[in-house]
């Protein structure tokens, strides 16, 4: 039991990461209707500049100035690389975000080198905030757990009950209309895609301490990010927080519950095959197709239910 | 000012410019080094040449091989890319380049074995040698070994077996959890490790033994640390390596699991930087390498190698990693001389036995299967120790002490190579 909530300690809060992570790309696809192939990048910028910050200041700074920077920088790509691009459809728009996530890496490694930077937690956080059953619950990984669940907060009641969120939320619907009404539809683009990346940014400072901050980390988070947005429903908030939080437990509790394809058989009451052709098969254990149930998920989502669980437009 | 600087400069670099001319235009014997220079592990690549070109140029400082020939190395990129390896041993052939090395990849290894094998069998009198100076994957000495393969590391398996005889001999090591990347070399060690521990530590108790999906696909290892914690392990012996072994490490410090671990790769530059200092030394990270910088050996060398190593550190702002690749260029080198010719099928026949002096024992290319023997040492990271690692100029303030040496009775194992020479 106590490992049991320790693993799904864990699940949660690998989900809230995931969802600080798609929540931006959610928000930017759903409004520009632009599956931002760069979004990881802008997740490996904010640990970057998290690390840069904390060197120079401290990571209390880092956590404030590092997400506003990746949001300028968001919002300057949109400014004077995506919004021309957008003429020419979402095929160009697809095309210039894969181009900018290349570009990212690239400036990344030149600045700061191909080997992993020293970006660690701040030492006031090091410790354990208590120990429960055997198993350390880590200051660090509470306060990630708060600040994600702070922002969701927010962001809901932004868009819920705020005139900012309204506009979003109409522009999403119908932007033509909007922009009848006044405003000034590619402004609210620039400073959606922004806000999008900021978030993205803010992931990347609590999470680049804990996963590793160094140039691969863009391209190894790309796609789950990407599975959980689908698996969500393409645009939709709720769908990737239920997704994310999905994807963080499952994968978990599979590596901890090691049951194996082996075990199954036995279960059945059969007998296991372990010299035969299915040998290999037999050993498989979930632990070991742990990484892979969410692509898994994927495949079944996208073939019995297109568009996520929560999702009101096709992929 | 500027101008002066740039007078400097040029200054400086006449001398190196004008004998970099000269060892083009002199009859240089050509070693071709395939390894990444682009795509995402170029770094590595880079490392690599850096180190074999230094060497080389020692040698051809010391008044070069064969009455005074230099030897160049001639960069070779595969961009980790299997099909440009391949690619790569054309332009070797073409460009009549008779030596090669590489290290970086079991698969681009076992890529060159292959298409020398076939190559040197229908072209005797072009036939290529090539000197492995890290790919591990122990076939290569065994039912896969070749005539035209030196190998410059310890295999898997020796790596192993030294790792297990230290956890043999460590009373504080009673229950020990494994946890491996499930790819060729992976499997390699679990399997390696699972037959050694049975014949060399039975006293300790194996209570998990795990595969993990490989390559960086494992962002958060914590729910393995809560594995490990249940487990109730004292220890854990792992052949990770990469983002792998650093998010590992890093989980486990963050996680508070008090276990030591033994590793292969600690050591890395790149992974060094990853884990840091902290989560390092609560894990009490171990090694196996040939050498370290930190070893009471160290100052024991001979001065003008110890002198070679300063020149390096200050050239290069990097420390001393790789002994081995230094070693596969001074084999090379002495194997020339004593062939008295730059004939590959001479020279692999003038390496088989050759011995030299190492750090703690000697150095034997073994005969039988051209893998290289030597002891080994295990280390442990640690800070305020003599010479820190830097890398490209930062210093990290850390590095590894040692635990003890394996000496090469308990590191040679057995081979079923059945050599064919020509």
């Amino acid at each position: 039991m106590e490992s049991f909530i320790f693993a799904m300690f864990n699940g949660v809060l690998y989900g809230m990461l995931l969802f600080l992570l798609a929540s931006g790309l959610t928000l930017i696809f759903s409004m520009m209707g632009v599956l931002n192939f760069a979004h990881a990048s802008f997740f490996m910028l904010g640990a970057y500049f998290a690390y840069q910050i904390s060197e120079g200041l401290n990571f209390w700074a880092a956590l404030i100035v590092a997400p506003v920077i990746v949001g300028l920088v968001g919002a300057g790509i949109e400014r004077w690389g995506l919004r021309p691009v957008h003429r020419y459809g979402h095929v160009a728009e697809l095309l210039f975000t894969f181009g900018v996530a290349y570009v990212i890496e690239e400036l990344v490694q030149m600045i700061w080198g191909r080997v992993p930077v020293p970006y660690e937690i701040p030492d006031v956080m090091a410790g354990a905030l208590f120990t429960w059953q055997g198993f350390d619950y880590s200051i660090y990984r509470v306060f990630m757990l708060v600040v994600s669940v702070a922002i969701f907060v927010a962001l809901f009641a932004l868009l819920t009950y705020t005139r900012i969120g309204l506009i979003i939320r109409a522009a999403v619907s119908d932007p033509i209309h909007v922009a009848t009404l006044g405003h000034d539809i590619p402004r609210i683009f620039m400073w959606t895609f922004g806000f999008g990346c900021a978030l993205a940014g803010v992931a990347g400072v609590v999470g680049g301490n804990v996963l590793g901050t160094e140039p691969a980390m863009a391209i190894q988070l790309g796609p789950i990010v990407f599975v959980v947005i689908v698996i969500g429903g393409l645009g939709s908030l709720g769908g990737a927080l239920v997704a994310a939080l999905l994807i963080g437990i499952v994968t978990r509790l599979a590596i901890f519950y090691d049951y194996g394809v082996g075990s199954l058989i036995l279960a059945l009451g059969l007998e296991i095959d372990t010299a035969g052709m299915l040998r290999d098969f037999t050993r498989i254990t979930t632990a070991q197709v742990a990484p892979v149930l969410p692509y898994l998920m994927l495949v079944l989502m996208l073939i019995f239910k297109p568009r996520g669980l929560f999702g009101t437009r096709d992929v | 000012m500027a101008l002066i600087k740039w007078v400097r400069t040029f200054a400086v670099m006449l001398p190196v410019v004008l004998v970099a001319f000269s060892a083009r235009g002199a009859d240089t014997v050509k070693l071709g080094l395939i390894e990444p220079f682009s795509g995402p592990i170029a770094a590595v690549g880079r490392d690599t040449l850096e180190i074999f070109e230094f060497f080389a140029n020692e040698v051809n400082q010391r008044g070069g091989v064969l009455g005074g020939r230099h030897i160049e190395i001639v960069p070779l990129d595969n961009a980790m890319n299997a099909e440009k390896t391949t690619q790569q041993l054309r332009k070797v052939i073409d460009d009549d380049i008779r030596f090669v090395s590489q290290g970086v990849g079991s698969n681009h290894a076992l890529n060159i074995i292959k298409f020398l094998q076939r190559h040197n069998r229908r072209n005797p009198d072009q036939a290529i040698l090539y000197l492995n100076h890290s790919a591990v994957t122990t076939s290569f000495t065994n039912e896969l070994c070749s005539f035209w393969h030196f190998r410059f590391d310890a295999n898997v398996d020796m790596k192993v077996a030294a790792l297990v005889t230290q956890l043999g001999r460590d009373p504080s090591v009673q229950k020990l959890y494994m946890l491996n990347q499930n790819y060729a070399y992976g499997q390699a060690f679990q399997v390696a490790a699972q037959q050694m521990l049975a014949e060399r530590a039975p006293g300790i108790e194996l209570v998990g033994d795990e595969l993990i999906v490989p390559f960086g696909k494992v962002l958060d290892f914590t729910p393995y640390i809560a594995k490990i914690k249940a487990a109730g392990a004292d220890t854990v012996l792992t052949g990770n390596w990469g983002p792998d072994l650093v998010r590992f490490v890093k989980a486990a410090s963050e996680a508070n699991l008090d276990a030591s671990f033994y590793t292969i790769y600690a050591g890395i530059p790149s992974s060094v930087a990853g884990i840091g200092a902290k989560d390092g030394i609560a894990t009490r990270l171990k090694q196996v390498t040939e050498m370290h910088e930190n070893d009471p050996l160290y100052d024991q060398q001979p001065a003008e190698l110890l002198d070679t190593y300063d020149r390096w550190r200050q050239q290069t702002g990097k420390s001393i990693y790789s002994e081995r690749m230094r070693w596969t260029i001074e084999f090379f080198a002495a194997a020339l001389n004593k062939a008295g010719s730059d004939d590959p099928a001479l020279v692999a026949a003038a390496m088989e036995g050759m011995t030299m002096e190492g750090p703690a024992g000697p150095l034997v290319m073994r005969g039988a299967d051209h893998q290289i023997i030597f002891p080994m040492v295990i280390s442990t990271m640690a800070e305020d120790l003599e010479r820190p690692y830097i890398y490209e100029g930062d210093n990290y303030e850390v590095a590894f002490a040692t635990d003890g040496w394996i000496m090469s009775d308990a590191i040679e194992l057995p081979t079923t190579c059945e050599m064919k020479r020509p």
